[in-house]
């Protein structure tokens, strides 16, 4: 822990289990989530929704619905019309495809909504909608990874299934000589089944226009000013005219990052019809409308020397995307941390994000946790084969501290991971030759334990290279009572930040974490922050509330010294009490001192602002690492293939523990939602596109009984952040998956291999590989679907670029709108080139500025030139482009990051 | 998630109910503890015009010893006949089964008579009454009939209720005292719906079996009596009893399906595992060599 100011008051609150102060409110039932709050004339949403995954819409009859009484408005997408809204990423960017809060002209997954219908009640709402005529023509639909890669695009006027793309299919020479030399090169692939994030509190909102365009948003969300800065962009309304206010949230994991097609009907429609409007997801549309996530296929290749040690690997990364992702993805972070933590000479990957007719991918608890899982139940494996223990194979490959400061091969800077540390920290705590004998034993017996370890860095608390990930805002002020009020932008789906960032005020200013209260949860309060995304509210917004607190205790010191006639530096707080060094007589309660800051100016030293007031928003450093080591304990049912946890034992190192209540609880809830994915939960589609786990009977949440109680070792090495706080939010999600993979595939050795893991590992897939046959039926040979899915005529094949005709207007001269995919999201921009002789050069510009290039070549059609950019990473972009008459397609090779698409047409 | 309109009518008496029934020709549905209903009802995949309400029925409730038997009432909470001294002393495989029905806060609601009304074929008590021989009363304006449990299932959710008829009692055969239960389910958490489960009961008398009652949940369309197991079983002696060869007659009755939780290969494999074991483990049978 960092080294206490020494003007600090003796009692620390960083680091207590101190009772939340959220849990009275909540535990009571006095929680105020979006369904508690009514307001007068409020009317009540429903949508009628398409029952097919694909298809044209026909017609659409509202006459009946809107006769029934109760009704106020049936609205289709046409209505919405009238005031625009742009669905937009969590960045900010436009799709590529045009995504519509209702249905426009066809559906492109089951449950799209359609029709809005307002009601004085729900039921009637409800009652309206299904009586809502909609007819369609039906069309084949595209469901799998498998058939987006063959099937014409689903949607209209792009040019392939594939939403994003990044890397290089390719594996170049020296890497292909790395593996092909290796004493073990290995293959592992990962099948993860599709997630539902199934928050306790589902979407909702509640819109109401207060003035002409005056927007009141109660939502339910991950962070009410990052919803009002969305909402302001997506609606070009100043964002003073919007207020997000959500007090209490019931988890988000993701899903709630901001509006998306629903919450954006209801928006449009609240400030069309001018009555507030109230939609509560209900449980059943939660299931299978709202946007999912985690479907994704990774095989990664790797080779090892016959000690172990890596020698270089290569992926190879697909993930379902949906019609409508909140962001279209490839998931770049699967492959900048798949071997962050490990030193691997090389890596080169290539990355595929496909539209299909399903649900849109939304974020869930570590949506790159892909790479963890990978990558862990690949050493397992690889150790195995090489007959090395799975700890020794991590010792020889794992970044330890004495190895940095150092680059990883996908150039991000290490100086001060830890998870070689935390693993050497967990076997103090587990006797593994114990638990080898016990295994024989018990093995001898007919019962089949096994012990996984799993290890991972994961990047936290961002700032400052993307658009919405900023620095945190921290408002203190002792009021003139001597009580310690905070406004923050932090927001709790679960988090406790109330509780947390109190914490670090008591501590810093010197008073009770009683006296402290901090407000949260509303867009006007407190500046602009993400809130709760990427595990980022300890590590900032705790730096900010130190830093204020410590600024604010020198404010009331300097005040103390002056009106005490004491030296600044003899002046303590504690408890809330302001003390001179070795004269007790002179102790002031903090209320005293408050009462003449804010009241008495003439006591005030010169040039003293009055009142006991303060501000700071903390930049962080952009990436702060979090590391763990956990390992599990299970015994795997040979008869009936059930996996029963034994003992679970996380060792991470979060630096500076805020309260370990919240820290255990954070990775308690990433761990059940592990065992949820690798045992339980699946959302499976039919062949039609239509979603199968439509209630909890199917969808299958872990329970409280297949949920261990979990042990914990704390390593605590500060980060270089205030306070040396690292995020914890993600984390249980991400190593909690491989490091039960891992114990499974031990406890099944005697059986056989494991090998390619497909999620959830149901009791029959265990039986596969206990009995080494198809019990499950997954590998029975699938009828091939291919021929419906490429049948579909709609859209044709892309034009193959003009041989023949097409006289090109121009040479490549002049401005081009171009297009690149980057990872987040497509980037439009105006390219212009000149030429002399071979000799290129021009400007790319887009609204965040221009840039020029010289240097360049020109080859025939073929244009190649270099441009060096600083934001998000200083990088060095190669474009190399063709110039097909009035068109441009090519590629930009983005350093390590590999190459991403480049389209375009003249201008 | 709200039911559509339906009119709610909470008669006091079973011939009131039956009338109701009558008179509403098919549109009127029987809500007893409503912990399927209601959530069909919300999902409307249940849309009926008419919701009969049967909790004030006083002669739906209770447990009572009959001639030869029990009879429960179907209206009894299954949480009161999971405490339900005379059931604990007649019928220990169906207070076992019953600690199985879906959760501690469900069975406070949920009703013997509903499930077994109801039909889901993964559920425990309809394949209890089938295993225990149970007959059913069922009441209408046209009278009163009794029909074994085991004719009783036709597939998922159809059973052999008319539309105007109602489950009035549940009458289940004695056992003698000591008799062995047979219980296993396979679930993947605690109170969900079995993957495969087996319920039954067994007389031994010396080393002869002399009485057999046993039936599969979660095993085909409906609940399945393993017909051909009883067969064998019912006068074999103990020591010369192969449970491998008795769990291959048991599945063989079964028509088991695939989802997504579980093919219809796991649910026969694990099936026979849990008959051999079981049938070990509550006869105290040697391990075949």
């Amino acid at each position: 822990m960092n080294a206490p100011n020494s003007n600090l008051g003796a009692t620390r609150w960083i680091g207590k289990r101190v009772p939340r102060k959220e849990d009275p409110r909540l535990l009571t039932g006095r929680g105020q989530f979006v369904d508690d709050v009514t307001l007068p004339g409020m009317l009540h949403v429903a949508f009628a929704r398409s029952p097919i995954a694909r298809g044209r819409i026909v017609s659409i009859d509202t006459q009946v619905a809107r006769e029934l009484p109760g009704v106020h408005a049936v609205l289709t997408m046409a209505d919405l019309a009238a005031r625009p809204i742009k669905l937009l990423s969590f960045f900010f960017t436009e799709a590529e495809v045009p995504i519509t809060p209702l249905a426009d002209g066809h559906v492109s997954y089951a449950g799209e909504p359609v029709v809005l219908v307002a009601a004085e009640t729900r039921a009637q709402a409800e009652d309206a909608a299904s009586l809502v005529e909609i007819e369609y023509e039906e069309l084949d639909p595209v469901v799998t990874i498998a058939q987006a890669k063959v099937a014409a695009p689903i949607h209209p006027g792009v040019d392939s299934n594939v939403a994003a793309e990044i890397g290089d299919e390719e594996v170049e020479d020296e890497l292909e000589d790395k593996l092909a030399g290796s004493a073990l090169r290995l293959s592992h692939r990962i099948v993860h089944q599709r997630i539902s994030q199934s928050p306790m509190e589902t979407r909702g909102v509640l819109a109401s226009r207060d003035g002409p365009e005056e927007l009141t948003l109660r939502i339910t969300c991950q962070s009410p000013h990052l919803v009002a800065r969305w909402v302001s962009l997506a609606l070009g309304l100043p964002d003073t005219a919007i207020r997000v206010i959500a007090k209490d949230v019931g988890g988000s994991f993701g899903l709630k990052n901001h509006p998306w097609k629903e919450e954006s009907a209801v928006i449009v429609a609240a400030l069309l019809m001018g009555k507030p409007l109230k939609w509560i997801e209900d449980r059943y549309e939660a299931l299978t409308a709202s946007n999912q996530a985690r479907e994704a296929e990774m095989t990664l290749q790797a080779g090892f020397d016959a000690q172990g040690r890596l020698t270089g690997s290569h992926g190879i990364y697909d993930c379902n995307n949906g019609a409508f992702p909140q962001g279209a993805d490839s998931n770049i972070a699967v492959h900048m941390f798949v071997w962050a933590a490990y030193r691997v000479p090389a890596y080169a990957f290539v990355s595929r994000g496909w539209y299909t007719n399903t649900n849109g991918l939304a974020a869930y608890r570590g949506p790159w946790a892909m790479e963890s899982l990978v990558r862990e139940t690949m050493l397992d494996r690889a150790a195995r084969q090489l007959g090395i223990d799975p700890i020794e194979i991590r010792r020889r490959n794992l970044v330890y501290l004495k190895d940095q400061p150092m680059v990883t091969s996908m150039g991000i800077p290490l100086d001060d991971i830890t998870p070689g540390e935390c693993l050497e920290k967990l076997l103090d705590h587990f006797d593994m030759a114990a638990f080898r004998r016990e295994q024989a034993a018990a093995r001898a017996e007919g019962r089949y334990l096994g012990v996984g370890i799993a290890s991972y860095v994961e990047p936290t608390g961002s700032a400052g290279s993307m658009a919405p990930m900023t620095g945190e805002l921290a408002q203190v002020r002792i009021e003139p009572t001597g009580k310690v009020t905070a406004t923050l932008s932090t927001h709790s789906q679960g988090h406790g930040t109330a509780t947390t960032m109190a914490q670090c005020i008591a501590d810093r200013l010197g008073v009770r974490y009683e006296d402290v209260t901090v407000f949260e949860g509303d867009s006007t309060r407190g500046g602009f922050s993400p809130g709760a995304a990427g595990s980022r509210q300890g590590v900032i917004a705790g730096g900010a509330a130190i830093r204020c607190s410590e600024m604010l205790a020198d404010k009331v010191r300097t005040l103390a010294a002056h009106l005490l006639n004491a030296s600044v530096e003899s002046v303590v707080i504690d408890e809330g009490t302001v003390r001179v060094e070795g004269a007790p007589e002179m102790a002031r309660p903090l209320a005293e001192i408050a009462a003449i800051a804010y009241g008495e100016p003439d006591r005030l030293p010169p040039g003293f602002e009055s009142g006991l007031e303060m501000q700071f928003r903390y930049q962080p450093p952009p990436m702060t690492f979090t590391s763990a080591t956990h390992l599990a304990v299970v015994e795997v049912d040979a008869e009936t293939g059930f996996v029963k946890i034994l003992r679970w034992i996380s060792s991470e190192d979060c630096g500076t523990v805020i309260n370990p209540a919240v820290v255990e609880g954070q990775i308690s809830g990433g761990l059940a939602q592990a065992i949820g994915m690798v045992l339980l939960e699946e959302m499976p589609y039919d062949a039609r596109g239509n979603p199968q786990a439509a209630t909890f009977k199917d969808y299958m949440l872990p329970s409280i009984s297949d949920v261990p109680t979990f042990e914990f070792v704390h390593a605590n090495t500060p980060s270089k952040s205030i306070g040396g706080m690292r995020g914890v939010g993600e984390g249980g999600a991400i190593i909690g998956p491989p490091t039960l993979v891992n114990a499974i595939a031990d406890a099944l050795t005697p059986f056989g291999e494991l090998g390619d893991v497909v999620l959830p590992l149901t009791p029959a897939r265990i039986l596969d590989v206990i009995e080494q046959r198809d019990v499950s039926g997954f590998y029975a040979p699938e009828p091939v679907k291919v021929e419906a899915a490429v049948a579909e005529p709609v859209a044709a094949a892309p034009e193959p670029v003009a041989e023949a005709p097409a006289v090109p207007s121009a040479g490549p001269e002049g401005d081009w709108n171009m297009v690149l995919k980057t990872p987040m999201g497509p980037q439009a921009m105006v390219a212009h080139f000149d030429i002399e002789g071979t000799a290129l050069s021009g400007y790319l510009s887009a609204p965040e500025g221009r840039q020029d290039f010289a240097g360049g070549t020109v080859e025939g059609n073929r244009l190649r030139f270099d441009l060096k950019v600083e934001k998000p990473m200083k990088i060095t972009l190669k474009y190399d482009l063709e110039i097909g008459g009035d068109s441009i397609t090519g590629k930009c090779k983005m350093g390590m990051f590999g190459s991403a698409k480049v389209t375009g047409e003249r201008a | 998630m709200k039911p559509a309109p339906f009119d709610y009518e909470r008669p006091s008496s079973i011939e009131e109910a039956c009338r109701i029934l009558s008179e509403a020709g098919g549109g009127a549905t029987v809500i007893a503890g409503g912990q399927t209903l209601m959530p069909l009802l919300n999902l409307r995949m249940s849309q009926p015009f008419i919701l009969v309400d049967i909790g004030r029925i006083a002669a739906l409730q209770g447990v009572t010893r009959v001639e030869g038997g029990t009879r429960v009432g179907p209206m009894t909470r299954q949480a009161d006949a999971l405490a339900d001294p005379v059931l604990a002393a007649h019928l220990p495989a169906m207070v076992t089964a019953l600690g199985h029905v879906g959760h501690h806060q469900t069975r406070n609601r949920g009703t013997v008579g509903g499930s077994i009304a109801l039909g889901e074929p993964a559920a425990e008590m309809p394949a209890t009454a089938v295993a225990l021989g149970a007959r059913l009363e069922i009441t209408s304006t046209r009278g009163t009939r009794v029909v074994d449990a085991a004719d009783f299932y036709i597939g998922p959710y159809m059973t052999a209720l008319e539309p105007d008829e109602l489950l009035t009692g549940i009458i289940y055969p004695d056992w003698p005292e000591g008799h062995v239960v047979l219980f296993r389910e396979v679930a993947q958490r605690p109170g969900d719906f079995a993957l495969v489960g087996m319920v039954g009961a067994a007389v031994v008398e010396g080393d002869t079996l002399t009485r057999v009652g046993l039936a599969w949940f979660g095993m085909g369309p409906t609940p399945v009596r393993m017909r051909q197991a009883e067969a064998a079983l019912t006068g074999a002696s103990l020591s010369a009893l192969d449970p491998r060869a008795m769990a291959e007659l048991a599945v063989a009755d079964t028509a088991p399906f695939d989802d997504h939780h579980a093919s219809a290969e796991y649910r026969r494999t694990v099936g026979r595992r849990i008959f051999a074991r079981t049938l070990r483990e509550a006869l105290q049978l040697r391990e075949a060599a």
